[in-house]
Protein backbone atom coordinates (compact mmCIF):
# COMPACT_ATOMS: atom_id res chain seq x y z
CA UNK A 1 0.00 0.00 0.00
CA UNK A 2 2.75 2.48 1.11
CA UNK A 3 4.71 1.58 -2.53
CA UNK A 4 1.25 2.09 -4.19
CA UNK A 5 0.65 5.57 -2.53
CA UNK A 6 4.50 6.43 -3.48
CA UNK A 7 3.81 5.72 -6.95
CA UNK A 8 0.51 7.46 -7.17
CA UNK A 9 2.19 10.95 -6.15
CA UNK A 10 4.60 10.40 -8.49
CA UNK A 11 2.72 10.01 -11.56
CA UNK A 12 2.82 13.17 -13.03
CA UNK A 13 6.60 13.20 -12.48
CA UNK A 14 7.29 9.90 -14.29
CA UNK A 15 4.15 11.05 -16.85
CA UNK A 16 5.74 14.70 -17.68
CA UNK A 17 9.50 12.38 -17.63
CA UNK A 18 8.35 10.08 -19.88
CA UNK A 19 6.68 13.10 -22.44
CA UNK A 20 9.85 14.96 -21.82
CA UNK A 21 11.50 11.55 -23.46
CA UNK A 22 9.24 11.22 -26.39
CA UNK A 23 9.20 14.83 -27.17
CA UNK A 24 12.95 15.04 -26.79
CA UNK A 25 13.82 11.83 -29.20
CA UNK A 26 11.18 13.07 -32.11
CA UNK A 27 12.94 16.67 -31.66
CA UNK A 28 16.25 15.15 -32.15
CA UNK A 29 15.24 13.23 -35.26
CA UNK A 30 14.39 16.61 -37.22
CA UNK A 31 17.09 18.36 -36.39
CA UNK A 32 19.46 18.72 -39.29
CA UNK A 33 16.83 17.90 -41.49
CA UNK A 34 14.53 20.47 -43.81
CA UNK A 35 11.78 19.51 -41.44
CA UNK A 36 13.23 21.54 -38.32
CA UNK A 37 11.37 24.21 -39.67
CA UNK A 38 8.26 23.01 -40.34
CA UNK A 39 9.09 21.76 -36.32
CA UNK A 40 9.71 25.31 -35.07
CA UNK A 41 6.39 26.50 -36.41
CA UNK A 42 4.16 24.16 -34.90
CA UNK A 43 5.94 24.67 -31.32
CA UNK A 44 5.75 28.37 -31.90
CA UNK A 45 1.82 28.02 -32.37
CA UNK A 46 1.10 25.30 -30.06
CA UNK A 47 2.97 27.83 -27.28
CA UNK A 48 0.44 30.10 -27.95
CA UNK A 49 -2.07 28.10 -27.93
CA UNK A 50 -1.32 27.75 -24.73
CA UNK A 51 -1.16 30.73 -24.10
CA UNK A 52 -4.71 32.05 -25.42
CA UNK A 53 -6.25 29.19 -23.58
CA UNK A 54 -4.68 30.38 -20.52
CA UNK A 55 -5.40 34.39 -20.80
CA UNK A 56 -8.89 33.26 -21.98
CA UNK A 57 -8.66 34.93 -25.68
CA UNK A 58 -11.38 33.01 -26.98
CA UNK A 59 -11.21 34.14 -30.66
CA UNK A 60 -7.67 32.79 -30.82
CA UNK A 61 -8.22 30.18 -29.27
CA UNK A 62 -11.16 28.64 -31.11
CA UNK A 63 -9.05 29.38 -34.28
CA UNK A 64 -6.26 28.12 -33.50
CA UNK A 65 -8.02 24.52 -32.64
CA UNK A 66 -9.79 24.31 -36.08
CA UNK A 67 -6.06 25.14 -37.23
CA UNK A 68 -4.72 22.25 -35.66
CA UNK A 69 -7.57 20.18 -36.80
CA UNK A 70 -7.10 20.63 -40.13
CA UNK A 71 -3.27 20.59 -39.82
CA UNK A 72 -3.04 16.83 -38.74
CA UNK A 73 -3.52 16.22 -42.26
CA UNK A 74 -1.00 18.76 -43.49
CA UNK A 75 1.21 17.21 -41.07
CA UNK A 76 1.49 13.98 -42.61
CA UNK A 77 2.18 15.49 -45.95
CA UNK A 78 4.57 17.83 -45.39
CA UNK A 79 6.32 15.12 -42.81
CA UNK A 80 5.36 12.02 -45.30
CA UNK A 81 9.37 11.38 -46.10
CA UNK A 82 10.42 11.62 -42.73
CA UNK A 83 8.44 10.29 -41.16
CA UNK A 84 8.51 6.86 -43.34
CA UNK A 85 12.08 7.27 -42.82
CA UNK A 86 11.87 7.28 -39.16
CA UNK A 87 9.84 3.77 -39.41
CA UNK A 88 12.41 2.25 -41.47
CA UNK A 89 14.81 3.61 -39.04
CA UNK A 90 13.32 1.69 -36.59
CA UNK A 91 12.94 -1.60 -38.63
CA UNK A 92 16.79 -1.03 -39.07
CA UNK A 93 17.93 -1.35 -35.61
CA UNK A 94 20.76 -3.78 -35.00
CA UNK A 95 19.32 -5.61 -31.86
CA UNK A 96 22.74 -6.74 -30.64
CA UNK A 97 25.49 -3.99 -31.93
CA UNK A 98 28.81 -4.83 -31.88
CA UNK A 99 31.89 -2.75 -32.23
CA UNK A 100 35.76 -2.17 -32.14
CA UNK A 101 37.83 -2.68 -29.38
CA UNK A 102 39.48 0.96 -28.21
CA UNK A 103 43.12 -0.23 -30.33
CA UNK A 104 41.04 -1.59 -33.26
CA UNK A 105 39.48 1.84 -33.50
CA UNK A 106 42.53 3.57 -33.03
CA UNK A 107 44.01 1.47 -36.06
CA UNK A 108 41.33 1.76 -38.02
CA UNK A 109 41.32 5.80 -37.65
CA UNK A 110 44.90 6.36 -37.57
CA UNK A 111 44.73 4.54 -41.19
CA UNK A 112 42.07 7.06 -42.12
CA UNK A 113 43.57 9.73 -40.80
CA UNK A 114 46.96 9.28 -42.77
CA UNK A 115 45.12 8.08 -45.88
CA UNK A 116 42.80 11.80 -46.17
CA UNK A 117 46.36 13.77 -44.94
CA UNK A 118 47.48 12.52 -48.14
CA UNK A 119 44.84 12.60 -50.12
CA UNK A 120 44.50 16.12 -48.86
CA UNK A 121 47.48 17.12 -50.13
CA UNK A 122 47.32 15.41 -53.34
CA UNK A 123 44.21 17.25 -53.67
CA UNK A 124 41.82 14.34 -54.31
CA UNK A 125 38.52 14.02 -53.38
CA UNK A 126 37.05 11.69 -51.12
CA UNK A 127 33.98 10.17 -49.20
CA UNK A 128 34.41 7.89 -46.53
CA UNK A 129 31.19 6.40 -44.63
CA UNK A 130 31.90 4.37 -41.38
CA UNK A 131 28.88 2.33 -40.46
CA UNK A 132 27.70 3.11 -36.85
CA UNK A 133 23.98 1.43 -35.66
CA UNK A 134 22.21 1.77 -38.89
CA UNK A 135 22.99 -0.76 -41.46
CA UNK A 136 24.26 1.13 -44.72
CA UNK A 137 23.21 -2.70 -46.43
CA UNK A 138 21.24 -0.80 -49.44
CA UNK A 139 24.34 1.67 -50.26
CA UNK A 140 26.82 -1.56 -49.94
CA UNK A 141 25.25 -2.80 -52.67
CA UNK A 142 25.16 -0.02 -55.28
CA UNK A 143 28.70 -0.63 -55.16
CA UNK A 144 31.56 -2.69 -55.51
CA UNK A 145 32.25 -5.30 -52.83
CA UNK A 146 36.09 -4.81 -51.56
CA UNK A 147 35.96 -6.60 -47.73
CA UNK A 148 39.61 -5.62 -46.68
CA UNK A 149 41.23 -4.68 -43.19
CA UNK A 150 41.46 -0.87 -43.52
CA UNK A 151 44.84 0.75 -44.91
CA UNK A 152 45.45 4.13 -46.14
CA UNK A 153 47.23 2.89 -48.92
CA UNK A 154 44.20 1.25 -50.26
CA UNK A 155 41.92 4.17 -49.00
CA UNK A 156 44.74 6.29 -51.30
CA UNK A 157 44.28 3.79 -54.05
CA UNK A 158 40.42 3.76 -54.41
CA UNK A 159 40.27 7.23 -54.17
CA UNK A 160 43.12 7.74 -56.79
CA UNK A 161 41.50 10.03 -59.80
CA UNK A 162 40.66 8.06 -63.00
CA UNK A 163 40.73 4.61 -61.14
CA UNK A 164 37.54 3.10 -60.97
CA UNK A 165 35.91 3.37 -57.81
CA UNK A 166 37.04 6.70 -57.17
CA UNK A 167 33.48 7.83 -57.90
CA UNK A 168 31.48 7.69 -55.33
CA UNK A 169 31.76 6.38 -51.34
CA UNK A 170 33.96 4.14 -49.49
CA UNK A 171 32.18 2.23 -46.70
CA UNK A 172 34.06 1.41 -43.65
CA UNK A 173 32.33 -1.80 -41.90
CA UNK A 174 33.48 -2.99 -38.50
CA UNK A 175 36.90 -1.89 -39.20
CA UNK A 176 36.96 -3.59 -42.92
CA UNK A 177 36.34 -1.45 -45.93
CA UNK A 178 33.23 -3.15 -46.74
CA UNK A 179 32.62 -1.58 -50.07
CA UNK A 180 33.57 1.70 -53.00
CA UNK A 181 32.40 3.27 -55.69
CA UNK A 182 28.78 3.46 -53.57
CA UNK A 183 25.94 5.78 -54.27
CA UNK A 184 24.69 7.85 -51.40
CA UNK A 185 21.20 9.72 -52.10
CA UNK A 186 21.79 13.42 -51.85
CA UNK A 187 20.26 16.00 -49.11
CA UNK A 188 18.02 18.27 -49.70
CA UNK A 189 18.91 20.93 -47.67
CA UNK A 190 18.10 23.71 -49.48
CA UNK A 191 20.12 25.71 -46.91
CA UNK A 192 23.42 23.88 -47.82
CA UNK A 193 26.06 27.14 -49.35
CA UNK A 194 26.31 26.61 -52.99
CA UNK A 195 30.05 26.25 -52.21
CA UNK A 196 30.08 22.87 -51.16
CA UNK A 197 29.28 19.99 -54.32
CA UNK A 198 27.99 16.79 -54.91
CA UNK A 199 30.47 14.77 -52.40
CA UNK A 200 28.72 17.09 -49.85
CA UNK A 201 25.34 16.72 -50.29
CA UNK A 202 25.22 13.13 -50.86
CA UNK A 203 27.39 13.15 -47.10
CA UNK A 204 24.72 15.14 -45.91
CA UNK A 205 21.76 13.21 -47.49
CA UNK A 206 23.40 9.80 -46.08
CA UNK A 207 23.33 11.58 -42.86
CA UNK A 208 20.05 12.46 -43.03
CA UNK A 209 18.94 8.60 -43.47
CA UNK A 210 21.48 6.88 -41.60
CA UNK A 211 23.78 7.44 -38.09
CA UNK A 212 26.89 6.76 -39.98
CA UNK A 213 29.97 9.08 -39.68
CA UNK A 214 30.91 10.82 -43.00
CA UNK A 215 34.34 11.83 -44.18
CA UNK A 216 34.47 14.44 -47.19
CA UNK A 217 38.10 15.50 -48.35
CA UNK A 218 37.31 18.45 -50.82
CA UNK A 219 39.57 18.53 -53.69
CA UNK A 220 39.56 22.18 -54.51
CA UNK A 221 39.20 23.57 -50.64
CA UNK A 222 41.88 20.86 -49.80
CA UNK A 223 39.99 20.70 -46.40
CA UNK A 224 38.75 17.84 -43.93
CA UNK A 225 35.07 17.98 -42.98
CA UNK A 226 33.16 15.20 -41.12
CA UNK A 227 29.53 14.87 -41.22
CA UNK A 228 27.08 13.03 -38.58
CA UNK A 229 23.25 13.37 -38.09
CA UNK A 230 22.68 16.27 -40.92
CA UNK A 231 25.46 18.35 -39.05
CA UNK A 232 28.71 19.37 -41.13
CA UNK A 233 31.83 19.94 -39.09
CA UNK A 234 33.75 21.73 -41.52
CA UNK A 235 37.63 22.79 -41.99
CA UNK A 236 39.44 20.58 -39.71
CA UNK A 237 41.99 19.15 -38.46
CA UNK A 238 43.76 16.07 -38.79
CA UNK A 239 43.69 15.29 -35.01
CA UNK A 240 40.29 17.13 -34.43
CA UNK A 241 38.44 15.20 -36.93
CA UNK A 242 39.85 12.02 -35.33
CA UNK A 243 38.92 12.47 -31.65
CA UNK A 244 35.31 13.68 -33.08
CA UNK A 245 34.67 10.19 -34.91
CA UNK A 246 36.19 8.59 -31.92
CA UNK A 247 33.50 10.90 -29.74
CA UNK A 248 30.76 9.71 -31.69
CA UNK A 249 31.79 5.96 -32.29
CA UNK A 250 32.03 5.07 -28.90
CA UNK A 251 28.78 6.75 -27.93
CA UNK A 252 26.58 3.45 -27.99
CA UNK A 253 23.02 5.10 -29.23
CA UNK A 254 22.21 8.43 -31.32
CA UNK A 255 22.67 11.03 -28.14
CA UNK A 256 26.23 12.38 -29.92
CA UNK B 1 34.04 -7.79 -30.33
CA UNK B 2 33.10 -6.43 -27.03
CA UNK B 3 31.86 -2.99 -26.54
CA UNK B 4 33.93 -0.31 -24.86
CA UNK B 5 32.70 0.79 -21.67
CA UNK B 6 32.11 4.34 -21.14
CA UNK B 7 32.34 6.34 -18.01
CA UNK B 8 29.43 6.99 -16.10
CA UNK B 9 30.70 10.92 -15.05
CA UNK B 10 31.65 10.82 -19.01
CA UNK B 11 27.83 10.16 -19.82
CA UNK B 12 26.84 12.40 -17.38
CA UNK B 13 28.89 15.41 -18.66
CA UNK B 14 27.65 14.46 -22.43
CA UNK B 15 23.87 14.67 -21.43
CA UNK B 16 24.40 18.08 -20.14
CA UNK B 17 26.08 19.37 -22.84
CA UNK B 18 24.52 17.71 -25.87
CA UNK B 19 21.73 19.91 -27.25
CA UNK B 20 20.78 21.61 -23.86
CA UNK B 21 18.50 23.98 -25.40
CA UNK B 22 16.44 20.95 -27.56
CA UNK B 23 16.15 19.53 -23.86
CA UNK B 24 15.02 22.33 -22.13
CA UNK B 25 12.46 23.20 -24.94
CA UNK B 26 11.10 19.60 -24.57
CA UNK B 27 10.89 19.91 -21.20
CA UNK B 28 9.06 22.75 -21.21
CA UNK B 29 6.43 21.67 -24.57
CA UNK B 30 6.62 18.24 -22.01
CA UNK B 31 4.91 20.29 -19.03
CA UNK B 32 2.84 22.24 -21.17
CA UNK B 33 1.30 19.14 -22.82
CA UNK B 34 0.78 17.41 -19.09
CA UNK B 35 -1.46 20.75 -17.87
CA UNK B 36 -2.97 20.64 -21.20
CA UNK B 37 -3.88 17.36 -20.93
CA UNK B 38 -4.86 17.26 -16.80
CA UNK B 39 -7.46 20.48 -18.03
CA UNK B 40 -9.20 18.77 -20.93
CA UNK B 41 -9.61 15.90 -18.63
CA UNK B 42 -10.51 17.32 -16.16
CA UNK B 43 -13.77 19.25 -18.18
CA UNK B 44 -14.77 16.34 -19.70
CA UNK B 45 -14.74 14.06 -16.28
CA UNK B 46 -13.34 10.97 -17.77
Amino acid sequence: MYILSIIHSWKPIIEILILWFVIYHIMLFFEGTRAIQVLRGIIILLVAFFVFQKLGLEILNWLLTKLFGISVIAILIIFHPEIRQGLARLGQRHLFGTSLREEELDYVLKQIGKATEELCRKKTGALIAIEKNDPLTAYIESGVLIDARVSSDLIENIFTPNSLLHDGGLIIQQGHIIAAGCLFPLTENQDLSRIYGTRHRAALGLSEETDAVIIIVSEERQDMSLVYRGKLYKDLSREDMLSKIKEIIKLKKDDV
Amino acid sequence: MSKEKIGIGYRIGHWFTYHPWLKLIAFILAIMAWFYVKGEIKLFDY
